[in-house]
């Protein structure tokens, strides 16, 4: 299959290729760094050809005011130019996708890609304030604004995060950011050496009077990839005042023993993901990780080079395993599927079929109809490809 | 079906009681928080389980009738006002379902009242934290509908933050579940499409919230300021200083005048021009160091004075008074247009400025109590509704206002919704495209348009509401 790559520079670029791949019957998919290209299903064009659509040119930070704490970008900045831009004003935009170096603004919103300082900042959803993109009609839309606080109209902004390009191609967006805590320290505690006493180990540490950037649970391999240690363990990233840390470090003393790590192992934990891994999360209500970590350990672990990452606040277990066992992992996936809440990462394409169709309701079908009625964007990503047959709505107004 | 039949048909559902039809009955129902309008709804129909609801909606859906889901009736923007059809009310719902401490999770039902569920979850040592001042009445429900804010979303986050999943009925009878409250969910956000939807998507049966624990300690202050510049120069101040407070509200002296006459009184200085209600909470250790940075920062931006309340009592007065202002304000005039609107918090000075001399251009008195943390003014004018030359003004000062909040960079509404108050604003901020976007999401969850008819998008961008159904 050929692929014809369009590189636009602005959303005007977006709304050619989006009219140009409709007057040709081909599909696009919308690439950005590319870190995340096989992630939530492998496209399906169907008979169509499948278009590049790279958007890392529509670049650029369009409007950032430090005293409102909000910043507006083009979709292929990255947010390592954020990171510039902000931390001279001693702010930051704590979007810190996992296990994708090089993220864009638009692609970390497009697949709502979080890593561990979602814990105290919350999933991009939480981050963006507003957004424009070009729906599958050509058409551009904005939702959301450039303010924190924003109740007008449907939410078009929570509805385009994490719904991979699929409603629309994210050409901007509008982000709240935070300030950057003046200081901040590492602690890792080992885990208890009875499997059975890790739920109340980790019911414990959710209900200390601590206010933590992140706490991750990581499993002996990882511990050692990253410079944590050689056993499990759980590593916390605290913040704050001087009073504040020197408390939490107590209350965590109490718990265990606690030792200094450095905050170098966030970075190890966000890049130690081999390009070749395959991915899933495995999630349940916070209190039931400790049974979720021990499944995976007995149903995964024996896969030769895996290793699992859990976030403590959010009850995820995220699964690495070698490309070389991906058939095996499929295998496992549907029967983790019956207890677990697991959503695919980076799969081989068997173990896709292993896992439910996500979007597939009719509500989520008919909204993408609604949005890309020829089902031009990302044709497969998050469901079936759907025959491309809708007509835009008798009464629209561009019709 | 005609009316009388319809109301038969939803007595055998309900109960005759819980149907109310006669004109003396509606009256009470003509509209909610916002008096400037009133709407009459064809009948009200009150189901008092979940099993009613349903039934009640599925009947709706059946006959093709127009419905208005309405809690408690506090709404600020005329979104549950029902012309000519059904008024849905939701708050004989009020049991709360389920708790999960561990989790901090509860289930409940639409019509719970929102400081109830607080109440429910205390002796877990949980609470609910969104907190709109009508939070001794307004319902759970409609803070979902509205997505409503209050002073404690500067840390916490609006409704939508705390929401993790909801059954929902859909208009047409169909029943969804959005979200999840046992892991995380993949496909599109509808939990998040949902939430703020002012009752055009359908009508909740229960919602999944998550509770927060109590932090272990708090500290309020009142600084007192002479010049509103002054205080909103504070508050930048102390965003950029990288402290979240749990609240930071502005009071002015038109504001603090009101309250101080009024059995709220709180205690605020009457001669200020400004003061700031600040709260911080959180651990224990290091938040007296962060109370003694807010009133450092507040201080050197020209307070004349910060006091930090010494004990519950005068934590609650403090309180009492921020939340109560709009009540306060009922002794100065019979009417009040509470307005809502966002600017970047950067602009506060200069909009301040603006509006001062919009009240003063079309002889009004503006009272500005709002949440500064987060730029979402409110600016409210007490006036005499049954004076039409008085309330032409009001319509003046308030597109005024709103306009100069847009070209600030703000938006028309940051809690409290569009509903009808605001259809006119919605073209400032939004482009026709985008306008039609929404219509097309909002015909995915009601494809009849049956589902609070009229609301939230300007009819002119949505055609097909163009003849809104009407029951009579």
């Amino acid at each position: 299959m050929s692929e014809i790559v369009a590189i636009p520079r602005s959303t005007a670029d977006v709304v050619d290729a989006v009219r140009a791949a409709e007057a040709d019957g081909a599909a696009l998919r919308i690439v950005a760094g590319g870190s995340w290209l096989d992630a939530a299903r492998p496209i399906d064009g169907g008979d169509r050809p499948v278009r590049r659509l790279d958007v890392r040119a529509v670049t650029g930070i369009v409007e950032y005011v430090p005293g409102d704490l909000t910043l507006t970008a083009r979709a292929g900045t990255t947010l390592a130019e954020i990171e510039e831009a902000t931390r001279p004003h001693g702010l930051w935009l704590p979007l810190d996708p996992y296990a994708a170096p090089g993220a864009t603004l638009g692609a970390t919103l497009a697949t709502a890609s979080w890593g561990t300082l979602a814990a105290s900042n919350g999933l991009p959803r939480d981050l963006t304030i507003g957004v424009e993109f070009v729906d599958g009609r050509g058409m551009v839309v904005r939702g959301g604004g450039r303010v924190v606080k924003n109740v007008a109209g449907f939410d078009l902004v929570r509805l385009t995060i994490g719904a991979w390009g699929t409603l629309g191609v994210i050409t901007e967006a509008s982000v709240r950011l935070r300030a950057r805590p003046t200081s901040e320290c590492s602690l890792a505690l080992d885990l208890p050496p009875r499997p059975e006493a890790l739920a109340p180990f980790l019911r414990a540490l959710r209900t200390a009077p601590l206010t933590p950037l992140a706490m991750e649970l990581v499993d002996a391999p990882l511990a050692r990839a990253t410079g944590v240690g050689d056993a499990d363990a759980i590593v916390v990233r605290l913040a704050g005042n001087a009073a504040a840390l020197a408390a939490q470090r107590r209350v965590l003393a109490a718990l265990g023993a606690v030792r200094e790590v450095g905050n170098a192992c966030w970075r190890a934990l966000a890049t130690a993901l081999p390009a070749d891994a395959w991915t899933v999360r495995l999630s349940q209500r916070p209190a039931r990780l400790a049974a979720l970590w021990h499944e995976t350990t007995a149903r995964a672990l024996d896969l030769d080079g895996a290793w699992r990452q859990g976030s403590i606040e959010r009850g995820v277990v995220r699964l690495v395993v070698p490309a070389r066992e991906g058939a095996a992992l499929a295998l496992r996936l549907a029967t983790l599927a019956d207890r677990w809440q697991v959503i695919g990462e980076r799969l081989p394409l068997e173990a896709w079929r292993a896992l439910p169709v996500p979007a597939s309701d009719r509500l989520s079908a008919t909204i993408r109809r609604a949005f890309d009625p020829l089902q031009l964007l990302n044709p497969g990503v998050l469901g079936h490809p759907v025959a491309a047959s809708a007509p835009a709505h008798p009464w629209s107004l561009h019709t | 079906m005609n009316r009388d039949a319809l109301a038969r048909s939803l007595s055998a559902i309900v109960g005759e009681r819980q149907v109310l039809h006669r004109p003396s009955e509606l009256l009470v129902y003509a509209s909610d928080g916002l008096p400037g309008y009133r709407r009459e709804p064809a009948l009200a129909v009150f189901p008092r389980t979940r099993e009613e609801l349903v039934a009640v909606v599925r009947l709706l859906a059946r006959e093709r009738v127009p419905f208005v889901p309405r809690g408690a009736g506090t709404g600020l923007s005329g979104g549950a006002l029902a012309d000519g059809s059904v008024l849905l009310g939701l708050n004989r719902l009020t049991r709360v379902l389920s708790v999960d401490a561990e989790n901090r999770l509860a289930v409940v039902e639409p019509g719970v009242v929102n400081v109830h569920l607080t109440r429910a979850v205390a002796p877990h040592g949980l609470h609910y934290a969104p907190d709109p001042s009508s939070q001794a009445a307004c319902t759970i429900g409609g803070n979902v509908a509205e997505n409503a804010g209050g002073p404690h979303c500067l840390k916490y986050g609006v409704t939508l933050n705390h929401v993790v999943a909801l059954t929902v009925i859909l208009p047409d009878g169909d029943i969804v579940s959005l979200g999840n409250a046992d892991g995380e969910d993949e496909g599109y956000d509808l939990l998040g499409t949902f939430v703020g939807s002012e009752g055009c998507f359908g009508v909740a049966l229960d919602v999944t919230v998550r509770l927060s624990p109590n932090p272990q300690a708090v500290r309020t202050l009142l600084a007192d300021f002479t010049s509103l510049d002054a205080a909103a120069r504070a508050t930048s101040s102390i965003i950029a200083a990288g402290i979240v407070p749990a609240a930071l509200e502005m009071m002015d002296q038109a504001t603090i005048l009101a309250v101080e006459a009024s059995i709220y009184a709180a205690g605020y200085p009457v001669d200020a021009a400004a003061v700031l209600l600040l709260e911080l909470d959180g651990l224990a250790d290091g938040i007296d160091e962060d109370a003694d940075r807010l009133r450092t920062i507040c201080l050197g931006s020209g307070a004349r004075s910060v006091r930090v309340a010494r004990d519950e009592g005068e934590r609650t007065r403090l309180w009492q008074g921020r939340k109560k202002a709009f009540g306060a304000m009922g002794r100065v005039s019979s009417h009040l247009v509470v307005q809502d609107a966002v600017i970047p918090r950067t602009r506060l000075p200069d909009v301040l400025r603006a509006i001062a001399l919009i009240g003063e251009r079309e002889g009004l008195t503006v009272c500005n109590v709002f949440h500064a943390g987060d730029g979402n003014l409110h600016p409210n004018i007490p006036y005499n509704a049954n004076d039409p030359e008085e309330s032409a003004r009001v319509h003046r000062a308030m597109t005024a206002i709103m306009r100069t909040c847009v070209e600030a960079g703000g938006s028309v509404t940051g809690e409290h919704g569009i509903g009808i108050d605001k259809l006119d604003y919605m073209p400032l901020i939004f482009s026709e495209a985008s306008l039609d976007a929404m219509c097309r999401l909002r015909d995915a969850f009601d494809p009849a348009r049956r589902a609070n008819p009229g609301k939230v998008v300007p009819i002119r961008s949505c055609r097909e509401w163009m003849q809104a159904p009407v029951l009579r």
